[in-house]
């Protein structure tokens, strides 16, 4: 009885505090996983309150657990839409990307600690993937708002290359204990990792989704529903052979992408457990690493840190992405520099220990102290570096709060809050609004006392507004309230002058006197810049040409419906 | 060539009847033609039509720019309009549009024509400057103020680039 007594209060206490502990990210910029990390580690055996834990097979168990259910979180919120730009490039870095990382690190880890290749290697693919905890949490967490390309390859990049780099560990492995088959064997354990991944995770996500949306369940049923079919598909596909993990991660994709009433009891609980996941998995592993073994690895490893951080890492990107696809500098830059590692390789790095390969310890503490550094360093400066690489794109107002009424099933009417804090706002009558002609405001809050709008009653700076409307009506909605100061930051960005993409290009030269090359009389202002781009544009691309800036300010699917017009000044 | 010089007292016309979109411009058409010899107000209409079918320049906060070449004019010229009612100018955030500043330029003059409509677009990007020509009173009143606004913009740097 007393342990179990032992298991509630110290879970219970250590989970509190992570959460608690969560408000010094914002407050000092300390990565969140770090956070969790550190906090696990003061708990364990050389901390403050020595608990004992080295089962490896118990971690090993909870890591499985808490990576499916983060990248069931991380596919749930993918939108399927940016596969447009992200999938392409994303899956080059998943596979090409992740083997080329591995390579560079494993060939320098094999030098640095004196090993075999294949030791070497090893260590180089358990810190190969890119982690979707980590790079969810730091670019959804942070505030910052990446251009689609840039933002929709990390994303789905994270949550598809994990097969990857499990194939490596598991090779290699296998390959240290003197089990491994011929190449051929290997070759169809790859294609089984990844095959078996994706149709059973397609398939089994999209009979999920449909199942969900024609259920009448009660309200917190749907997303046990849908975390135990995930975990089925997880299970059914690592038991014919193919990655559970990336499996999952589409099911969640599937899912999330049909759209439904059911998704909205669905994302709010997941975004928990995602969270739940995140805080065990990363105590845990806190827990499970002896620090003064970690110290003793310190040097070598943070080498193996420094390598993969600034040279693996961007070398691979630059590799795997730059010939074919048409990224620019930049946002190969930042790419390369949000190779956040985080749960993934610790996770892997037990692999070794349970298959029973000596030297196993040097794999954990590398990993662990390459996770740390990479945590560190690349994430502590996430923001810092999307500035710097000028890979963000302004973001208007939005909605403080929305959430959907659940009176129709589909296309459902949704409630959304907004502050008015646009001086042009200010005094002016709500029949003068230009509202969205489905859209009203339901009721409105000054100082604390609720109001029964009316057409004449005059709006005031900070009140708060509630409207009811569809989500269709938001990009009116959120143009009414945009602040004079955000106005004018999109204005910098996106330019004065926003030309429609339909115009024909030979006049938008007569109105500005530019030359034009003969194939491109007949063009339309957005295939022009489409052309110039390169392929996929996404809004915030930018063209310069004639001393102008035409810049990409509003698309429909993959056609440019407006175009910016920044003027150098 | 300073903006201060392209807008004399004259050109900065108060009370101007709103309409349209269609009306305002036909309106500073047929007012520049008749201030400029040299100029065709069927022609300048047109150019600056012409110019909002590509996109309206109608930039949000009640503000419209409309600028156009022309090949008659021999120097750059500015206008500015307050309207005594506002307009629907199928501006960028949907609001109905009384301050109008013209722009026309000789076709040769590009470089200018683009240095002189980032200046403008500065001037009237300032939330301050719009509420106090919105306030003018006289043609007088509102020149003075637009010049005042212009050399504030001019002391300060350009805001740097995104």
């Amino acid at each position: 009885m007393d342990s179990i007594n032992t298991l509630f209060l110290l879970s219970g206490f250590l989970i509190a505090l992570s959460i608690l502990a969560s408000r010094l990210s914002s407050l000092f910029g300390l990565p969140l996983l770090i956070i969790f990390l550190g906090l696990g580690m003061l708990a364990g055996e050389q901390g403050v309150l020595g608990i004992q834990f080295d089962d490896y097979s118990l971690a090993f168990l909870i890591g499985h657990l808490a990576l499916a259910m983060i990248l069931l979180d991380g596919g749930l919120r993918t939108r399927l839409k940016t596969f447009r730009v992200g999938f392409r490039p994303a899956l080059s870095l998943a596979t090409l990307g992740v083997f080329l990382t591995s390579g560079i690190v494993g060939v320098l880890a094999m030098w640095v600690f004196d090993l075999t290749l294949v030791q070497g290697l090893l260590v180089g693919a358990i810190v190969g993937s890119t982690d979707a905890a980590a790079v969810f949490s730091m670019l959804s967490g942070r505030g910052i708002n990446l251009n689609e390309r840039v933002g929709a390859t990390l994303e789905i990049e994270s949550g598809t290359n994990d097969p990857m780099a499990i194939f490596l560990t598991i090779m290699l492995v296998e390959l240290l204990v003197g089990d491994i088959g011929g190449i051929a064997q290997t070759l169809l354990f790859l294609i089984e990792q990844f095959g078996f991944g994706m149709l059973i995770g397609i398939g089994g996500g999209w009979l999920i989704a449909r199942l969900l949306r024609s259920l009448d369940l009660a309200p917190g049923l749907y997303s046990l529903l849908a975390l135990a079919l995930g975990f089925c598909v997880f299970g059914l596909t690592s038991v014919l052979g193919g990655s559970g993990f990336l499996a999952i991660y589409l099911c969640g994709l599937m899912i999330g992408n049909r759209p439904g009433r059911h998704l909205n009891f669905i994302l709010p609980v997941h975004d928990g457990l995602a969270w739940l996941s995140q805080i065990g998995l990363f105590l845990v592993l806190g827990l499970l690493v002896t620090p003064s073994d970690l110290l003793e690895y310190a040097l070598p490893a943070s080498l193996v840190g420094l390598a993969l951080i600034f040279v693996a890492r961007p070398l691979a990107v630059l590799i795997s992405v730059k010939p074919f696809f048409k990224f620019r500098w930049r946002e190969i830059g930042f790419i390369s520099w949000v190779g956040l590692r985080g749960a993934v390789p610790i996770v892997l790095a037990i692999f070794p220990v349970i298959g029973g390969v000596e030297n196993a310890s040097l794999y954990f503490n590398v990993a662990f102290a390459v996770v740390l550094m990479s945590l560190l360093i690349q994430g502590g400066t996430i923001s810092l570096m999307a500035r710097w690489m000028k890979v963000e794109v302004p973001l208007g107002v939005t909605p403080n709060r929305r959430g959907p009424l659940g009176v129709l099933p589909e296309n459902d009417y949704e409630m959304f809050v907004y502050q008015v804090d646009n001086q042009d706002l200010d005094d002016v009558p709500i029949r003068l609004l230009r509202f969205p002609s489905g859209a009203l405001i339901s009721a409105l809050f000054r100082q604390h006392a609720m109001l029964h709008p009316k057409g004449s009653t005059r709006l005031m700076l900070g009140d708060v507004v509630c409207v009811i409307g569809r989500t269709d009506d938001l990009p009116a909605l959120n143009r009414l309230f945009n602040g004079d100061a955000k106005l004018k930051r999109e204005r910098a960005f996106f330019g004065t002058f926003t030309l429609d993409a339909d115009a024909l290009m030979s006049d938008v030269a007569a109105a500005y006197g530019l030359t034009l090359s003969p194939g491109e009389q007949e063009m339309s202002l957005g295939e022009f810049v489409s052309l110039r781009v390169g392929g996929h544009p996404v809004v915030g691309d930018d063209v310069g040409w004639h001393g102008i800036h035409w810049v990409v300010s509003e698309m429909e699917g993959n056609r440019i419906t407006k175009v910016g017009l920044r003027l150098y000044q | 060539m300073t903006l201060q010089t392209i807008l004399p007292p004259e050109r900065a016309l108060y009370g101007v009847p709103g309409g349209s979109k269609k009306r305002v411009l036909e309106f500073f058409s047929t007012f520049i033609a008749q201030n400029t010899p040299s100029l065709d107000s069927q022609e300048v209409f047109s150019r600056l039509i012409g110019r909002e079918r590509l996109g309206s320049t109608g930039i949000g906060n009640g503000v419209a720019i409309p600028h156009a070449r022309s090949p008659h004019c021999k120097t750059p010229l500015a206008g500015f309009l307050k309207l005594s009612e506002a307009v629907d100018f199928d501006a960028i955030d949907g609001d109905p549009v009384d301050l109008v500043f013209v722009l026309l330029v000789p076709e040769e003059a590009d470089d200018t024509h683009l240095a002189l409509l980032a200046e403008v677009a500065g001037v009237m990007n300032d939330a301050d400057t719009r509420t106090r020509l919105r306030r003018c009173e006289s043609q007088r009143e509102l020149h003075d103020t637009l010049i005042e606004a212009i050399d504030r913009q001019a002391q300060q740097p350009a805001p740097p680039a995104p």
